[in-house]
């Protein structure tokens, strides 16, 4: 039967199933409804579909430990979102306080940052709420109760959303299914300052090897401040730093 | 000028929230209005109460009261002020709303008309509803021809031809003559000479008439909405649990939100009040509503609401409530963006009161970086938008702890799963002596900051002071 034909007879033609969002061929990425937002590495952009952080869609990340740099990877996106864009910024339920002048020195607006915390089931609540909300242009929660059903609700909410959804849930939970359709487990890289990305799934073909990214890491201070008279309390901490002592 | 006369016919009955039917309301022995189960007994207005007894046993009577059925006639016209700001009380049971200035914000005549009713029937009130040049027109055909619609003072009198003489309300002795000589109805009255009708029926019957059709001015004084709002309602039943409570509320909401219109402000602050039954000895418990923003969204504040009342828990049954809005802010109307919506201040704002709603206001918060050397003084949790940034000095984490953790020292390199390696640093950072010993300030410090890095390739924000090492962030 040829596609008019097909057409005609109500039945959809095999270009339209391919251009679809959520069908994709397995050796190519798929074809993004939103445009992406860059995420601030080229080489991780390359590998997304959209060619960026993908929106209306849960992004589901997974660092093996907190202090590897999972923020670092995020931040270029926030201040995107939150300085260029003008919308808001919403953490739910962080696991430590954020730290302001860290946050605006990576370029968040913190006029357009809101935290939340919330506990349990109440964080879920939360990130509904807030995919619901007009104006919030990033959700960054931590749930690490959450089970799938929970998961699914978030992930249907977010694809009538433009929100862009950062989810860390601990690695243990990389072996679960999940609705979400990017989940990439976080490792600290071979050498420091370097993060290790393991894309577990995405709208597209698999890729074998991780994908080792360069932070921007705290760069070491020009010049000493506060300079003030009296012994300093950390004598031994300056020979730490020699290399005589490190040998 | 365009009237819209809204008449209660059974306003005498519904001030009475806790009647079991058939019920009826007497004045002087006599029925002045009953509900519909009295009227398919038999029962109907102006009939004696021993007739009425006799008809049916059951009958519930209640003595009229005027007090409560003028509150009910102040509450409904701050509830009209959704409408028009132009309201006339018109006692005992109209209300008078100029709404030429509303027709094109309400869609139009039938819509707005529509719109009236319906909130009427949500206020639990029967209503009649008519629509004229004058406002004795609009009463005129509110009472016998509801649901008509007069635009024009040029066609009143043929809209007010067929209405019988009972609408001029003339005391009895004139409305007597005026049957004598065979008038019964408007425009039967029209057609004849206003010189001699003034020596027939007094100067003040025709005078009325020219009124009613627009050919003399006709002045009236307006409701004054008062300053403060604080509306009672009781419940027709005891309500055991806080969420049936919601739909109760909703009408002293719609009341609340009409009387807000008509002043052009907003509430950052409601109270709702639940005052429980006497010999519970109970005080009545409030709910106090907070929002982020002066507003007057009647579904915006109902949100709120409903999580508040969704975490109530009632010690006693409810039998009544009170709205109370005591400082109002003026609030314009809404402005639209020139290209759509501007960026979604007003959607984050009910973000925030949803969440605060249910979390509590402490745990929804903003972020401010303040001009501090010491870092916990550096940043601080603010209301939500009122964030604000300085910029800091250093390399600074993600994360603070709330407390420093102690860490290991071995060989004079402190420890965290292995030695530590310091990257950069020291920052030195002495400051603070001036709260030295007060309760919950930092105190005087001198530290050593380094950055350094775990052996498992954490990025650690570490000082040295003269306790030791200790963790104080995490770079992540």
């Amino acid at each position: 039967m040829s596609a008019g034909a097909a057409a005609a007879a109500g039945q959809p033609d095999l270009a339209d199933v391919l251009a679809r969002s959520d069908v994709w061929r397995g050796d190519t990425l798929a074809q993004a409804p939103l445009p992406g937002v860059p995420s601030g590495f080229g080489e991780l952009d390359a590998e997304l579909p959209g060619a960026g952080w993908p929106r209306g869609g849960l992004v589901e990340l997974l660092p093996e430990r907190r202090g590897i740099g999972e923020m670092a990877l995020l931040m270029p996106a926030l201040a995107r979102i939150s300085s260029a864009e003008l919308a808001w910024v919403v953490c739910v339920a962080p696991p430590l306080p954020p730290y302001a002048p860290a946050w605006a020195a990576a370029g968040v607006s913190l006029s357009r940052l809101l935290v939340t915390r919330a506990a349990g089931g109440d964080a879920a609540w939360a990130c509904a709420r807030a995919l619901e909300a007009d104006g919030v242009g990033a959700l960054v929660a931590w749930l690490p109760a959450a089970d799938a059903s929970t998961l699914r609700r978030l992930q249907l909410l977010a694809e009538k959303s433009r929100t862009l959804i950062f989810l860390f849930r601990p690695a243990a939970a990389v072996r679960e299914s999940s609705p979400a359709p990017l989940r990439i487990a976080l490792a600290a890289g071979r050498t420091a300052g370097r993060l290790s990305l393991n894309l577990l799934k995405r709208r597209g073909g698999a890729r074998a090897a991780p994908l080792e990214l360069d932070l921007a890491r705290p760069a070491p201070l020009s010049s000493a401040f506060h300079v003030v008279a009296g012994a300093a309390p950390s004598a031994a901490a300056a020979r730490s730093l020699s290399p005589a002592a490190a040998a | 000028m365009l009237w819209l006369a809204l008449r209660l016919p059974l306003l005498p009955l519904e001030v009475f929230p806790q009647r079991p039917p058939p019920s009826a309301v007497i004045a002087s022995e006599r029925i002045v209005a009953c509900d519909p189960s009295a009227t398919q007994g038999g029962v109907c207005p102006g009939m004696r109460l021993a007739d009425a007894w006799a008809l049916l046993p059951g009958l519930t009577v209640c003595e009229r009261s005027g007090e409560r059925e003028q509150r009910q006639l102040a509450a409904l016209a701050c509830w009209s002020g959704r409408f028009t700001s132009e309201v006339c009380l018109q006692p005992p049971a109209a209300l008078l709303l100029e709404i030429s200035g509303s027709l094109r914000l309400f869609g139009g005549l039938a819509a707005l008309c529509a719109q009236v009713e319906s909130g009427c029937a949500a206020q639990g009130h029967a209503a009649a509803i008519a629509v004229a040049p004058t406002p004795l027109a609009a009463l005129w055909l509110a009472a016998e021809k509801p649901g008509s619609r007069c635009l024009s003072p040029a066609a009143l009198p043929a809209a007010l031809a067929d209405l019988s003489l009972a609408v001029l309300d003339l005391p009895p002795a004139q409305a007597a003559r005026a049957a004598g000589f065979g008038v019964r109805s408007l425009g039967e009255l029209l057609r004849l000479p206003r010189a001699g009708l003034a020596r027939r029926l007094g100067a003040a019957a025709v005078t009325t008439l020219a009124r009613g059709l627009g050919e003399v001015a006709d002045p009236r004084p307006r409701f004054a909405f008062p300053d403060t709002f604080a509306e009672h309602l009781e419940l027709p039943a005891r309500v055991h649990d806080a969420e049936s409570l919601l739909f109760a509320a909703r009408r002293l909401l719609q009341r609340c939100c009409g009387w807000l219109a008509a002043r052009a402000a907003g509430v950052r602050e409601l109270r709702l009040e639940m005052a429980h039954e006497r010999h519970e000895r109970q005080p009545a418990s409030a709910l106090e509503l907070h929002f982020a923003a002066p507003t007057r969204d009647g579904e915006r504040i109902e949100r709120v609401l409903r999580e508040r009342l969704g975490r109530l828990a009632l010690t006693a049954p409810v039998i009544a409530l009170r709205l109370v809005a005591e400082r109002v802010e003026a609030l314009g109307g809404r402005e639209r963006g020139l290209f759509g919506d501007a960026a979604g201040g007003e959607g984050v704002a009910m973000l925030v009161e949803r969440l605060q709603a249910r979390l509590g206001s402490e745990a929804v918060q903003g972020l401010a970086a303040l001009p501090a050397h010491r870092p916990e003084c550096a940043s601080r949790l603010v209301p939500p938008g009122a964030g604000s940034a300085v910029p800091a000095a250093g390399a600074r984490p993600c994360w603070l702890l709330p407390q420093a953790e102690p860490l290991a020292e071995v060989g004079g390199r402190p420890q965290r799963g292995g030695p530590l390696e310091l990257l950069s640093g020291p920052e030195r950072i002495e400051s603070g002596w001036w709260d030295e010993g007060e309760a919950g300030a930092v105190g005087d410090v001198r530290r050593d900051y380094f950055v350094a890095l775990s052996p498992r390739r954490e990025w650690l924000w570490i000082f040295r002071s003269a306790q030791g090492w200790f963790l104080h962030g995490l770079f992540s």
